[in-house]
């Protein structure tokens, strides 16, 4: 009940977060040089032709009037129509949302796997050469731009060594996968399309690297270090001098007191990946959000950019409050 | 001791089999992701043409989709065109040829003695996919949904004084008639453009009474019946296309196009060189070159109307000063230019009006890189001491970028400095349309080849594309006199006298016409280069 009544207070702090976030938005957008109307009428366009332009946009009212127009058009569940391409925009957010999600969440997942044993690793190695080794491998990860790094992966094990699949989507055109979440991988699953399964997993591989490469440093250096304090810490010594078993002292004592501190900095690493992740997109033609929303910044779309700072904002909240859930299940000083 | 030292062996024992497990899993895993992914990329076959393009289409409805050059490529091959231009032979290449028309979906084009009534004949027994026959209320009623829309259409029908949808008249089911408010030497080229067809009565099923036209419906289906049909679309991963058997000009050689959209250039060029696509689309420059001698690769070159200038604002210090702009012309490294950014691989313009657009003269430009005449001509202005000024160019694009740095270093040559200025393309509209840009760096192509067209978008007050901002009254005279002018020789008269005054006025520095080059596999043929830069697949063979 008081873990209930936690979760909806916070889910209940979206809104002034997001109110907050679409007068921000709608406003500092608008002010930015750039009026997407001149991005779409012909070359031919009159001053009358962009003015008419303008009003079916409905920009053309006083910008409150705007920003009025488009809370009612939310409340109700209208996230308005893209200017550049009169597609509905939320039609659009679900169809890009989920590439992007089952992108990053496998990075993260793959990320969180190799920091979370490779930072225990080193922290029982510290000093020795295998502890120097995994920490110097995930600064180099994280130093390497993620365009760059994705790209030498495509040579590598595109055009080299022939092992990955070309860096044009997220499964072979050879299969036809119908959407049921958007999710490919749960939804060749579903359908029961083990080759299309495979397909799409083979398409993932290198975005999905490159991302989790990129990622890791930060969680495994967290890692380590709080592993590091429980290994110093007097209760693992005493544990360690009572003769306990490696396996209890490893899981029972190192793995669940390491983990306290990983929830808070996942979340935040999780969150910018959902806007991060635009470069790997591109590099791989995943058609996600991330390319979505700069073709929408680079264009003036104004709806589509609202909606993206929205969703962001709303994934922000959502994460950081799983984090903290988790932090409290790990932490029993920890009260919700 | 020892038993700790016998548990460690055990959970030595444990992580062994463990990773030896992981290690079997993981391998398996590894085996049967790379053995089924290792399929071919995209199915490649005789029949089956693979082209990479860089961006998704912004929707599949014609009659508002402007500035977007793979959408409307794409519908180009799509919808039922009752007209195209027709091909001529150029170097050994083949580039569309803008005083020819060919009646594709029509049978015939012809107007009456003095231009204003133009007469469409369709052909008979011409079917939509649906089975609905294309006749002339399905032009009638393309046309009166793009007059409602007031967007691409009803601009450029303007311009040959068709403003009215009761203009369009349907004569019988096979025969459309235009009236015009004035004759236009410019009509054939523009309905070339315009003349696109829905299929009326299945878009008119998906109708509502809000949304009389079916937008909403139009824009998400793809238009089906031109010389291909959309057979898949996978938003933002790939369109495919089918020949359509029954095009009346006969039946594309290739099958099927397979278009994925691979945002990355180093990718489409990657996806070439491995040959899992068969041509890739809107590579920079420095990649074609490299691909010249790549094996398997052949470059497809061919002359292009594209034309690459620097609009100077007429009405922005210094460039207002006509003795500023000569002296301009006169610091431009042109032959530099081509040869550094182009490698050589470039025409060098010498009119405003571009070469092969009828009524094309070299007297349009008398101007070759002399500092010191510019230095001289500078002086006489007053500005002996140089000025500031800025040049803007649009970002992530290369070539812009080069030529702006070889602008900066010739106008340092001859005393000028000039800050360049990157932003994006929302930004560079907006500053255009404000007038704010002294100096920039333009490229683009007339879609409808003739210096009448030229004048009123790009060289006249309130031309959209007028970016010098340049108003002359004499030439907006000569423009009007060109206003339903038919006779060549008069309207060659005035081109004349135009470009005479451009060569003394100085909107533009025009620098070049690169030539076209499109990297494909050796085994494609037939490529047409399009005046309008709207690949015409129905040419392709392999």
């Amino acid at each position: 009940m008081r873990l209930t009544r936690y979760i909806v207070r916070r889910l209940l702090l979206l809104i002034p977060v997001l109110i907050g976030v679409s007068v921000l938005t709608f406003v500092l957008i608008r002010v930015l040089p750039g009026d997407p109307v001149l991005l779409i009428v012909p070359e031919t366009a009159t001053e009358a032709d962009i003015q008419q332009a303008r009003e079916r946009f409905g920009l053309d009212q006083p910008l409150v009037a705007q920003y009025l127009t488009y809370l009612g058009d939310v409340l109700r569940g209208d996230l308005g129509r893209s200017i550049t391409t009169n597609t509905p925009v939320a039609e659009q957010l679900a169809r890009r949302v989920p590439l992007t999600l089952e992108l990053i969440v496998y990075a993260m997942g793959l990320a969180l796997i190799i920091a979370v044993v490779g930072g225990i690793y080193a922290a029982r190695r510290a000093g020795r050469p295998s502890d120097h080794t995994a920490r110097v491998v995930a600064l180099a990860g994280n130093s390497l731009p993620e365009f760059w790094l994705g790209l030498v992966l495509v040579l590598i094990f595109y055009q080299a060594l022939g092992w990955a699949p070309p860096p044009a989507g997220r499964i072979s055109p050879l299969f036809s996968v119908p959407p049921i979440t958007g999710f490919i991988t749960i939804d060749t699953l579903l359908q029961g399309d083990l080759p299309a399964f495979f397909s799409a997993l083979h398409h993932l591989m290198l975005p999905v690297l490159t991302l989790a490469i990129v990622i890791t440093a930060p969680l495994l250096r967290s890692v380590r270090a709080s592993a590091l304090e429980v290994i110093d810490s007097d209760s693992y010594r005493c544990a360690e001098s009572h003769g306990l078993k490696d396996r209890v002292l490893l899981f029972a004592y190192l793995f669940r007191l390491t983990l306290i501190r990983l929830p808070t900095l996942a979340a935040l690493v999780f969150g910018n990946l959902l806007g991060g992740s635009v470069l790997v997109e591109y590099v791989f033609s995943w058609q996600g959000l991330g390319q979505w929303a700069l073709r929408g910044l680079l264009l003036r779309d104004y709806p589509v950019i609202q909606a993206y700072v929205l969703v962001v904002a709303t994934f922000y909240v959502l994460v950081f409050l799983i984090a903290d859930l988790l932090q409290a299940a790990l932490d029993p000083r920890v009260e919700v | 001791m020892t038993k700790q030292t016998e548990q460690k062996d055990t959970s030595a024992q444990f992580a062994l089999n463990r990773r030896q497990a992981l290690q079997l899993g993981g391998g398996l895993g590894f085996v049967a992701t790379m053995g089924l992914g290792a399929k071919p990329v995209f199915a490649q076959d005789e029949d089956t043409l693979t082209i990479a393009i860089a961006g998704d289409l912004g929707g599949w409805d014609q009659d508002y989709l402007a500035f977007d050059l793979i959408g409307l490529a794409v519908m180009k091959n799509t919808y039922p065109y009752m007209l195209d231009y027709g091909v001529r032979e150029v170097d050994g290449g083949q580039i569309q040829d803008t005083e020819t028309v060919v009646p594709t979906f029509a049978e015939s084009w012809e107007s009456n003695e003095d231009g204003t009534v133009w007469t469409l004949g369709i052909r008979q027994g011409m079917r939509f996919p649906s089975g609905n026959e294309l006749t002339a209320a399905d032009v009638k009623w393309s046309k009166d949904r793009a007059f409602a829309a007031q967007a691409n259409v009803a601009g450029i029908y303007r311009i040959i004084g068709l403003t009215e949808a009761d203009q369009v008249e349907v004569v019988d089911d096979y025969t459309v008639r235009f009236h015009q408010s004035q004759p236009s030497a410019m009509t054939s080229q523009i309905q070339i453009i315009s003349l696109y067809v829905f299929d009326s009565q299945l878009v008119q099923e998906h109708a509502t009474t809000d949304d009389p036209w079916a937008t909403d419906w139009v824009n998400r289906n793809p238009p089906l019946g031109g010389a291909y049909n959309v057979v898949g679309y996978e938003p933002g991963q790939e369109i495919v296309l089918e020949a359509n058997p029954d095009f009346p000009l006969g039946e594309p050689p290739v099958q099927r196009v397979r278009l994925p959209i691979i945002p990355a250039a180093a990718n489409r060029r990657l996806l070439l060189q491995n040959g899992d696509v068969d041509i890739a689309l809107g590579l920079p420059r420095r990649d074609i070159d490299d691909l010249r001698s790549a094996p398997g690769i052949t470059v497809i070159s061919a002359p292009s109307n594209e034309f690459v200038f620097v609009p100077m604002s007429t009405v922005t210090p210094p460039f207002d000063n006509p003795l500023v702009r000569q002296a301009m012309a006169y610091a431009v490294p042109y032959d530099q230019i081509i040869a550094s950014v182009y490698n050589g691989d470039a025409r060098r313009s010498t009119s405003p009006v571009p070469l092969d657009m009828p009524g094309h003269s070299d007297a349009g430009y008398p101007y070759a890189h002399d500092p010191d005449q510019a230095r001289a001509l500078l002086e006489q202005a007053g500005l002996a001491d140089g000025f500031d000024t800025s040049i803007v160019i649009v970002t992530d694009n290369v070539e812009q970028e080069r030529i702006a740095i070889l602008l900066q270093n010739a106008l340092g040559e001859v005393g000028g400095r000039a800050e360049i200025e990157t932003v994006d393309p929302a930004t560079l509209q907006q500053r255009r349309r404000d007038r704010t840009i002294p100096l920039q760096v333009a490229s683009g192509q007339m879609w409808v080849n003739d210096v009448e067209y030229l004048l009123s978008v790009a060289l006249t007050e309130g031309g959209f594309l007028n970016y010098a901002n340049y108003d002359n009254a004499e030439v907006n005279a000569l423009f009007g006199q060109l206003n339903g002018l038919l006779d060549p020789v008069a309207r060659q008269e005035i081109f004349m006298r135009v470009q005479e005054i451009l060569a003394e006025d100085v909107p533009w520095l025009v620098l070049c016409q690169p030539n076209f080059g499109l990297p494909v596999s050796g085994s494609i043929s037939g490529w047409v280069q399009p005046v309008d830069g709207l690949f015409r697949l129905r040419y392709l063979e392999r």
